[in-house]
């Protein structure tokens, strides 16, 4: 008795990590799924300042990502609102490509050194891209 | 009356004895030279050496001695790895501001995102290496005072560089940063013959009260504050930086367009560290880094997490324009938040007792000079004690070095090979008991080896028994000389 119990028991447990990931299957494309930190900030602008601070039970979930900002922010509507979080605070399900990341060994390379500030620069070179 | 006719005849003589000495007497004087007048005459000479340093030779000497040793063995062999594993520095370069299409400098709420996306990886503590002083309006300061807070409730400790060359009454940090409890440390770092090769111990306090009363550097007080069961040796004068080489290899990751491996065989290191130093040094920092635009992608990157969690993360940027860059014997051109790193590095490494560039034995503390000077005298004895032996035997048999065959030549010449190879063993020897015992670093000793092989060589040559023969000559005179 015991035993099938605690087999039925398992067999209602089986989908849960499923219906987890797809707690917001409803909502197409790029998505904040839950808050991952404590408090989650909210910024009026990628690069402007915090508006608002939401407790994680009080963050709604699913939420569709309306853009992203060259440095990372994403853009959602909370409480009637279009505000900036950092991903850093957010669990969220990204379809889009991440930049990638790489150095030149810039370091350590003796004794000359650039004396001009950058402009703009390029992406990694196209064969020796390093994985995001 | 007679007597003062006698005394100025003999000051006559002795000094008509200056110009035009007796060869023959001179040399049978110098084998009667006092064992005495050979210590004291060469203890003079390497105090001179050592403490005067005439034209700067020896400091320069000294250093570059201690960076080749840095380059060929204590930085690719013998560095332990044990600070490696315990240090991070998260980096904001030019590639970061362009990844992220963002200027410089940013606001206080991009480094407080930034920070916050660290204190999301459980750091042990984080270090900004950046000034916050400036009276500049910008509205998001706040976030940043708010991120003290958030630190302070983690229980991660959050230290600020501080300015220390304000004007009168300025503050050395952002008034609304302090008042958020924000920790200050002072970030002065020295710069040797335009190296970094030492570090400050002391610095300011900026009004905070440590409980041994002393005011440290950034890399002391965070030393300090986090290893309490490794207590800071009582240090006095500064300390000497030991630079790794061994890059973690998580770090490589993010490399394009060249190797951060130092590994090559142990005699090609030797030849390049001789004649192209250039090509032995490091291409990548010793510290674990990876680039901020990571933590601000958010993105869960495992070899960052692992680079953060648990560990002591300098947050610092490396830009052009921004001078903030140091010139190290084993990298070159880095920033120089990897010096308050390494800094950092060696104290846990050494477990609070780095290496220094003075002696402390009990309550005394002896400079590296001095030090040196007391260092030699041992060598100096044995040497020539050495040396008088022999002056006795060529005493006793005048004759034997006229009757030298080819044989006997050749035996003599490995002998003064011989001799000051002994000289350099017993220099080392006694730099290494410095080292292992006193803490007291390569630079700081490695003069007792120069002025070992220099004393050597003028034992060698008898140039004490010819001054002393000399002398002798000039005072006394030629017994033909009195007898006529």
């Amino acid at each position: 008795m015991t035993r099938k119990f605690l087999f039925a028991a398992a067999l209602c447990l089986l989908p849960l990590p499923a219906a987890a990931s797809d707690s917001c299957a409803n909502v197409a494309g790029d998505v904040v799924l839950s808050a991952r930190t404590p408090e989650v900030d909210l910024y009026d602008a990628p690069t402007g300042k915090r508006v608002n601070i939401v407790k994680r039970d009080a963050f709604p979930a699913c939420l569709a990502i309306a853009s992203r900002a060259p440095n990372m922010m994403i853009q959602v509507m909370v409480n009637g609102s279009l505000v900036w979080v950092p991903p850093h605070m957010v669990n969220a399900r990204l379809t889009s490509k991440k930049p990638a990341i790489c150095r030149n060994l810039a370091m350590g390379t003796g004794d000359s050194k650039v004396s001009a500030t950058r402009g703009l620069g390029e992406d990694c070179p196209a064969q020796q891209k390093s994985k995001p | 009356m007679a007597e003062p006719q006698a005394t100025r005849g003999a000051i006559a003589a002795a000094l008509s004895r200056i110009g035009k000495p007796n060869r023959e007497h001179m040399a049978q004087s110098a084998l009667q030279v006092s064992r005495w007048w050979v210590a004291a005459l060469m203890i003079a000479f390497a105090t001179w050496q050592i403490m005067l340093d005439p034209f700067g030779f020896s400091s320069l000497t000294q250093r570059y001695t201690q960076d080749i040793s840095n380059l060929l063995i204590t930085g690719p062999y013998l560095y332990p790895q044990t600070g490696r594993d315990k240090i991070s520095v998260a980096l904001i370069e030019e590639d970061t501001l362009h990844t992220l299409q963002m200027g410089w400098p940013w606001n206080y709420g991009i480094h407080a995102r930034a920070l916050d996306s660290l204190l999301v990886l459980h750091p042990r503590a984080v270090v900004v290496d950046l000034l916050f002083v400036d009276q500049r309006k910008d509205d998001t300061l706040a976030d940043l005072a708010g991120e003290v807070r958030r630190y302070r409730e983690a229980g991660v400790p959050l230290y600020f560089a501080a300015a220390t060359d304000l004007p009168e009454g300025a503050l050395p940090l952002r008034r609304e940063l302090i008042a958020a409890g924000a920790k200050m440390v002072d970030p002065t770092i020295l710069v040797n013959q335009g190296m970094t090769r030492q570090y400050p111990v002391e610095g300011l306090c900026f009004g905070s009260k440590p409980a041994d009363g002393l005011c440290r550097s950034l890399a002391l007080t965070v030393y300090r504050d986090l290893y309490p069961d490794q207590p800071l040796a009582p240090l006095k004068g500064k300390m000497e930086i030991v630079w790794g080489m061994r890059t973690n290899p998580a770090f490589t990751r993010w490399i394009t367009g060249g190797s951060c491996s130092i590994d090559m065989p142990f005699s090609r290191r030797m030849w390049l560290a001789f004649f192209d130093p250039e090509a032995v040094r490091a291409r990548c920092p010793y510290s674990s880094y990876f680039p901020v635009e990571k933590l601000m992608m958010g993105d869960d990157d495992p070899d960052v997490a692992a680079m953060a969690r648990n560990r002591i993360v300098f947050y610092g940027a490396s830009l052009e324009g921004v001078q903030d860059k140091s010139f190290t014997p084993v990298n070159g051109l880095i920033a120089s938040v990897f010096v308050h790193a390494m800094a950092l590095d060696n104290l846990i490494t050494f477990r609070g007792n780095p290496e220094q560039d003075v002696a402390t034995i009990g309550p005394v503390t002896l400079g590296s000079n001095l030090a040196q000077v007391l260092a030699i005298i041992p060598v100096i004895l044995i040497l020539s004690w050495l040396h008088m032996g022999d002056v006795r035997r060529r005493a006793k048999r005048p004759k034997a070095a006229e009757q030298k065959g080819a044989g006997a030549y050749i035996a003599d010449k490995l002998a003064s090979f011989a001799w000051h190879v002994l000289a350099f063993a017993l220099a080392m020897g006694v730099g290494l008991v410095l080292t292992l015992t006193l803490g007291l670093s390569v630079a700081n000793w490695v003069e007792v080896i120069f002025v070992s092989l220099v004393i050597g060589g003028m034992l060698l040559f008898s140039v004490p028994d010819a001054i002393w023969g000399y002398l002798h000559h000039v005072a006394v005179g030629a017994p033909r000389e009195e007898c006529s």
